[in-house]
């Protein structure tokens, strides 16, 4: 099983999507780890940064 | 012309004025000749995060079409509001028509909560029945 599968669309609002893609410490899992297409890995990347933003994922585990 | 969507993280201390600040947001809206498409009221939501000393946020997504120019004096009206204590506009291809995840898991949660309180009734009303057998 891949954990890392993809629908079609996604973007900065499907949390639940985007928690898969992170660490338990809030770091963004690399493409070599995640395997998937690197337009993808770009995208996932760019909704991450836009939701740790809107406080809807953090940005580490030590937050103040 | 272009599609943008805002995010509007409010305070929610002030869960009251949200409806009038909502009313006074889209009057701003179409002065500078923005179109709303969607609105959506997500509600009080646990913030990752603390912002300004808030742990909770009401968040508000609206879908709008404008001219990118009217997009400043917007922003510029509305970042000193106390209401809000984040924002962002960002522009998007398409506009999602479908309801958002984040609206959704707030309504489930809603549900869920509906359910329980539901399931106990229910269980109690049981053990009224047996009480009277």
């Amino acid at each position: 099983m891949n954990r890392y599968e993809l629908p079609k669309k996604f973007d900065y609002k499907n949390v639940n999507l985007l928690k898969k893609f992170i660490t338990e410490t809030g770091k963004i899992i690399p493409a070599r780890v995640t395997g998937i297409t690197s337009s993808k890995q770009r995208k996932i990347t760019r909704y991450i940064k836009i939701a740790r933003f809107l406080a809807l994922i953090p940005y580490t585990d030590t937050h103040k | 012309m272009k599609k943008y969507e805002a995010v509007l993280i409010l305070n929610p201390n002030l869960s009251a004025k949200v409806n009038s600040f909502l009313k006074e947001f889209e009057s701003i809206l179409k002065k500078n000749s923005f179109s709303i498409k969607k609105t959506e009221d997500i509600g009080r939501r646990q913030l990752s995060y603390s912002i300004n000393n808030h742990n909770k946020g009401h968040y508000v997504i609206f879908n709008i079409e404008g001219d990118a120019s009217r997009l400043i004096d917007i922003e510029n009206k509305i970042k000193f509001n106390e209401l809000i204590i984040r924002h962002l506009f960002i522009a998007v291809k398409e506009h999602q028509v479908e309801d958002s995840e984040l609206l959704l898991d707030a309504k489930n949660k809603k549900s869920d909560v509906k359910d329980i309180d539901e399931k106990e009734h229910t269980q109690k009303e049981k053990e009224d029945d047996y009480k009277d057998e």
